[in-house]
Protein backbone atom coordinates (compact mmCIF):
# COMPACT_ATOMS: atom_id res chain seq x y z
CA UNK A 1 0.00 0.00 0.00
CA UNK A 2 1.27 3.48 -0.83
CA UNK A 3 0.19 6.28 1.51
CA UNK A 4 1.06 9.97 1.20
CA UNK A 5 0.64 12.42 4.08
CA UNK A 6 -0.35 15.63 2.32
CA UNK A 7 -2.78 17.66 4.41
CA UNK A 8 -4.85 20.55 3.12
CA UNK A 9 -4.27 23.32 5.66
CA UNK A 10 -6.26 26.45 6.44
CA UNK A 11 -4.49 29.58 7.71
CA UNK A 12 -5.99 32.11 10.10
CA UNK A 13 -7.17 35.60 9.19
CA UNK A 14 -6.70 38.80 11.16
CA UNK A 15 -9.65 41.16 11.62
CA UNK A 16 -9.24 44.90 12.24
CA UNK A 17 -12.19 47.19 12.84
CA UNK A 18 -12.82 50.85 13.57
CA UNK A 19 -15.69 53.02 14.81
CA UNK A 20 -16.86 56.32 13.42
CA UNK A 21 -14.44 56.47 10.50
CA UNK A 22 -11.61 54.54 8.93
CA UNK A 23 -8.70 52.67 10.45
CA UNK A 24 -6.11 54.75 12.32
CA UNK A 25 -2.50 55.07 11.21
CA UNK A 26 -1.55 52.76 14.10
CA UNK A 27 -3.97 50.08 12.88
CA UNK A 28 -2.79 50.33 9.27
CA UNK A 29 0.80 50.12 10.52
CA UNK A 30 -0.07 46.97 12.45
CA UNK A 31 -1.62 45.41 9.33
CA UNK A 32 1.48 46.29 7.32
CA UNK A 33 3.84 44.90 9.96
CA UNK A 34 1.96 41.59 10.01
CA UNK A 35 2.83 41.23 6.33
CA UNK A 36 6.38 42.56 6.55
CA UNK A 37 7.87 40.64 9.44
CA UNK A 38 7.03 37.79 11.78
CA UNK A 39 9.24 36.70 14.67
CA UNK A 40 9.36 32.98 15.29
CA UNK A 41 8.40 31.96 18.81
CA UNK A 42 10.92 29.15 18.58
CA UNK A 43 13.88 31.36 17.62
CA UNK A 44 16.79 31.51 20.11
CA UNK A 45 16.16 34.32 22.69
CA UNK A 46 19.09 36.47 21.52
CA UNK A 47 17.94 36.38 17.90
CA UNK A 48 14.33 36.93 18.96
CA UNK A 49 15.29 40.04 20.98
CA UNK A 50 17.34 41.42 18.11
CA UNK A 51 14.49 40.77 15.68
CA UNK A 52 12.03 42.51 18.03
CA UNK A 53 14.20 45.65 18.11
CA UNK A 54 14.51 45.59 14.32
CA UNK A 55 10.74 45.12 13.98
CA UNK A 56 10.11 48.06 16.30
CA UNK A 57 12.38 50.30 14.20
CA UNK A 58 10.66 49.27 10.97
CA UNK A 59 7.27 49.87 12.62
CA UNK A 60 8.23 53.45 13.50
CA UNK A 61 9.29 54.15 9.91
CA UNK A 62 6.12 52.60 8.44
CA UNK A 63 3.94 54.56 10.89
CA UNK A 64 5.71 57.83 10.06
CA UNK A 65 5.17 57.45 6.32
CA UNK A 66 1.55 56.30 6.69
CA UNK A 67 0.86 59.41 8.78
CA UNK A 68 2.67 61.54 6.20
CA UNK A 69 0.66 59.99 3.34
CA UNK A 70 -2.62 60.63 5.17
CA UNK A 71 -1.65 64.25 5.90
CA UNK A 72 -0.51 64.91 2.33
CA UNK A 73 -3.70 63.33 0.93
CA UNK A 74 -5.80 65.58 3.18
CA UNK A 75 -3.78 68.59 2.05
CA UNK A 76 -4.47 67.73 -1.60
CA UNK A 77 -8.20 67.23 -0.94
CA UNK A 78 -8.41 70.48 1.04
CA UNK A 79 -6.64 72.40 -1.73
CA UNK A 80 -9.03 70.99 -4.35
CA UNK A 81 -11.99 72.03 -2.18
CA UNK A 82 -10.51 75.49 -1.72
CA UNK A 83 -10.13 75.87 -5.48
CA UNK A 84 -13.79 74.90 -5.95
CA UNK A 85 -14.86 77.54 -3.42
CA UNK A 86 -15.58 75.19 -0.52
CA UNK A 87 -13.24 76.83 1.97
CA UNK A 88 -15.23 75.79 5.08
CA UNK A 89 -15.15 72.15 4.02
CA UNK A 90 -11.47 72.53 3.21
CA UNK A 91 -10.83 73.78 6.75
CA UNK A 92 -12.72 70.81 8.18
CA UNK A 93 -10.59 68.38 6.17
CA UNK A 94 -7.38 70.16 7.26
CA UNK A 95 -8.37 69.82 10.94
CA UNK A 96 -9.01 66.03 10.82
CA UNK B 1 -24.96 26.69 16.73
CA UNK B 2 -21.43 27.85 16.18
CA UNK B 3 -18.79 28.80 13.72
CA UNK B 4 -15.83 26.44 13.62
CA UNK B 5 -12.72 27.26 11.63
CA UNK B 6 -12.36 24.53 9.03
CA UNK B 7 -11.60 23.71 5.45
CA UNK B 8 -14.94 22.45 4.15
CA UNK B 9 -14.86 18.71 3.51
CA UNK B 10 -16.80 19.13 0.25
CA UNK B 11 -14.06 21.52 -0.89
CA UNK B 12 -11.41 18.84 -0.33
CA UNK B 13 -13.40 16.49 -2.54
CA UNK B 14 -13.83 19.24 -5.13
CA UNK B 15 -10.06 19.81 -5.18
CA UNK B 16 -9.72 16.23 -6.40
CA UNK B 17 -12.33 16.76 -9.09
CA UNK B 18 -10.75 20.00 -10.30
CA UNK B 19 -13.80 22.10 -9.46
CA UNK B 20 -12.14 25.30 -8.27
CA UNK B 21 -9.79 27.61 -10.15
CA UNK B 22 -7.95 30.14 -8.00
CA UNK B 23 -6.05 31.73 -10.89
CA UNK B 24 -5.98 35.52 -10.74
CA UNK B 25 -8.23 37.30 -13.29
CA UNK B 26 -9.14 34.25 -15.38
CA UNK B 27 -10.10 31.92 -12.50
CA UNK B 28 -13.36 31.55 -10.59
CA UNK B 29 -14.85 34.34 -8.50
CA UNK B 30 -14.58 33.74 -4.77
CA UNK B 31 -16.51 35.71 -2.20
CA UNK B 32 -16.31 36.20 1.54
CA UNK B 33 -19.57 36.50 3.46
CA UNK B 34 -19.71 37.38 7.16
CA UNK B 35 -21.79 35.68 9.81
CA UNK B 36 -23.02 36.25 13.34
CA UNK B 37 -23.99 33.96 16.17
CA UNK B 38 -26.48 34.45 18.99
CA UNK B 39 -29.21 35.65 16.66
CA UNK B 40 -27.05 38.50 15.38
CA UNK B 41 -27.56 37.64 11.72
CA UNK B 42 -30.18 39.33 9.57
CA UNK B 43 -33.74 38.45 10.62
CA UNK B 44 -32.25 37.34 13.99
CA UNK B 45 -30.70 34.22 12.48
CA UNK B 46 -27.65 32.38 13.80
CA UNK B 47 -24.88 30.86 11.72
CA UNK B 48 -23.64 27.29 11.86
CA UNK B 49 -20.48 26.95 9.80
CA UNK B 50 -17.73 24.36 9.76
CA UNK B 51 -16.27 21.39 7.95
CA UNK B 52 -19.72 20.12 6.98
CA UNK B 53 -20.75 23.37 5.24
CA UNK B 54 -21.13 22.69 1.54
CA UNK B 55 -22.39 26.01 0.12
CA UNK B 56 -23.09 29.66 0.88
CA UNK B 57 -26.07 30.16 3.15
CA UNK B 58 -28.00 33.28 4.10
CA UNK B 59 -28.75 31.89 7.58
CA UNK B 60 -26.82 33.90 10.11
CA UNK B 61 -25.29 36.23 7.54
CA UNK B 62 -24.94 39.81 8.75
CA UNK B 63 -27.15 42.44 7.16
CA UNK B 64 -25.96 44.84 4.47
CA UNK B 65 -24.24 47.91 5.90
CA UNK B 66 -21.93 50.49 4.34
CA UNK B 67 -20.05 48.83 1.50
CA UNK B 68 -20.94 45.33 2.78
CA UNK B 69 -23.81 43.85 0.77
CA UNK B 70 -25.40 40.52 1.64
CA UNK B 71 -23.69 37.75 -0.26
CA UNK B 72 -20.37 39.21 0.80
CA UNK B 73 -17.45 40.93 -0.84
CA UNK B 74 -15.58 39.69 -3.88
CA UNK B 75 -12.09 38.42 -3.15
CA UNK B 76 -9.11 39.06 -5.39
CA UNK B 77 -7.41 35.73 -6.10
CA UNK B 78 -3.67 35.37 -5.98
CA UNK B 79 -2.60 32.70 -8.47
CA UNK B 80 -1.52 29.53 -6.64
CA UNK B 81 2.18 28.87 -6.38
CA UNK B 82 4.52 26.66 -4.37
CA UNK B 83 7.49 26.85 -2.06
CA UNK B 84 9.45 23.71 -1.39
CA UNK B 85 6.88 20.92 -1.37
CA UNK B 86 3.94 23.08 -0.27
CA UNK B 87 1.46 24.58 -2.73
CA UNK B 88 -0.60 27.55 -1.58
CA UNK B 89 -2.94 30.31 -2.64
CA UNK B 90 -3.88 33.65 -1.14
CA UNK B 91 -6.41 36.49 -1.44
CA UNK B 92 -5.92 40.23 -1.19
CA UNK B 93 -7.14 41.78 2.06
CA UNK B 94 -10.78 42.80 2.03
CA UNK B 95 -12.27 45.95 3.61
CA UNK B 96 -15.81 47.19 4.07
CA UNK B 97 -16.15 50.88 4.89
CA UNK B 98 -18.79 52.97 6.68
CA UNK B 99 -20.14 49.68 7.97
CA UNK B 100 -21.90 48.81 11.20
CA UNK B 101 -21.26 45.08 11.54
CA UNK B 102 -20.83 42.55 14.31
CA UNK B 103 -19.49 39.27 12.94
CA UNK B 104 -18.10 36.13 14.53
CA UNK B 105 -16.84 34.48 11.37
CA UNK B 106 -16.95 34.23 7.63
CA UNK B 107 -17.37 31.80 4.75
CA UNK B 108 -15.24 31.79 1.62
CA UNK B 109 -17.20 30.38 -1.30
CA UNK B 110 -17.01 30.02 -5.06
CA UNK B 111 -19.71 32.21 -6.59
CA UNK B 112 -18.82 31.04 -10.11
CA UNK B 113 -19.67 27.44 -9.26
CA UNK B 114 -23.02 27.15 -7.44
CA UNK B 115 -21.70 29.04 -4.38
CA UNK B 116 -19.73 25.98 -3.28
CA UNK B 117 -18.09 26.43 0.12
CA UNK B 118 -14.32 26.62 0.47
CA UNK B 119 -13.57 27.40 4.10
CA UNK B 120 -15.27 28.57 7.29
CA UNK B 121 -13.34 31.17 9.27
CA UNK B 122 -13.76 31.73 12.99
CA UNK B 123 -12.72 35.21 14.16
CA UNK B 124 -12.33 33.86 17.72
CA UNK B 125 -14.66 36.52 19.14
CA UNK B 126 -17.30 38.93 17.92
CA UNK B 127 -15.67 41.69 15.89
CA UNK B 128 -17.56 44.96 15.59
CA UNK B 129 -17.28 48.08 13.48
CA UNK B 130 -19.66 50.98 14.07
CA UNK B 131 -19.94 53.31 11.10
CA UNK B 132 -16.34 52.37 10.45
CA UNK B 133 -14.05 50.02 8.57
CA UNK B 134 -14.15 46.23 8.86
CA UNK B 135 -10.96 44.73 7.44
CA UNK B 136 -10.14 41.06 6.94
CA UNK B 137 -6.40 40.56 6.53
CA UNK B 138 -5.23 37.29 5.01
CA UNK B 139 -2.04 35.72 6.32
CA UNK B 140 1.30 36.07 4.58
CA UNK B 141 1.32 34.08 1.35
CA UNK B 142 4.00 31.55 2.12
CA UNK B 143 4.31 27.83 2.76
CA UNK B 144 3.87 28.24 6.53
CA UNK B 145 1.06 30.78 6.76
CA UNK B 146 -1.01 31.11 3.55
CA UNK B 147 -4.76 30.81 3.84
CA UNK B 148 -5.02 27.62 1.76
CA UNK B 149 -2.07 25.24 1.70
CA UNK B 150 -1.47 21.72 0.49
CA UNK B 151 1.55 20.57 2.42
Amino acid sequence: MISVDSPVVLGGVNVMTSDDGGLSAEQVTELAMDKIMKISETAPPAIRDQAAVFRSNIQKVVYHYIELARREERATIARRMDKLGNSEMADLVRRI
Amino acid sequence: MAITQAMCTSFKVELLTGTHDFTNSTGDTFKLAMYAIGGGGKSSTTATLGASTTAFTTTGEVASSGTYATGGGTLTNVTPTSSGTTAFTDFADLSFTTATITARGALIYNSTDSNKAVAALDFGADKTSTAGTFTIQFPTADASNAIIRIA
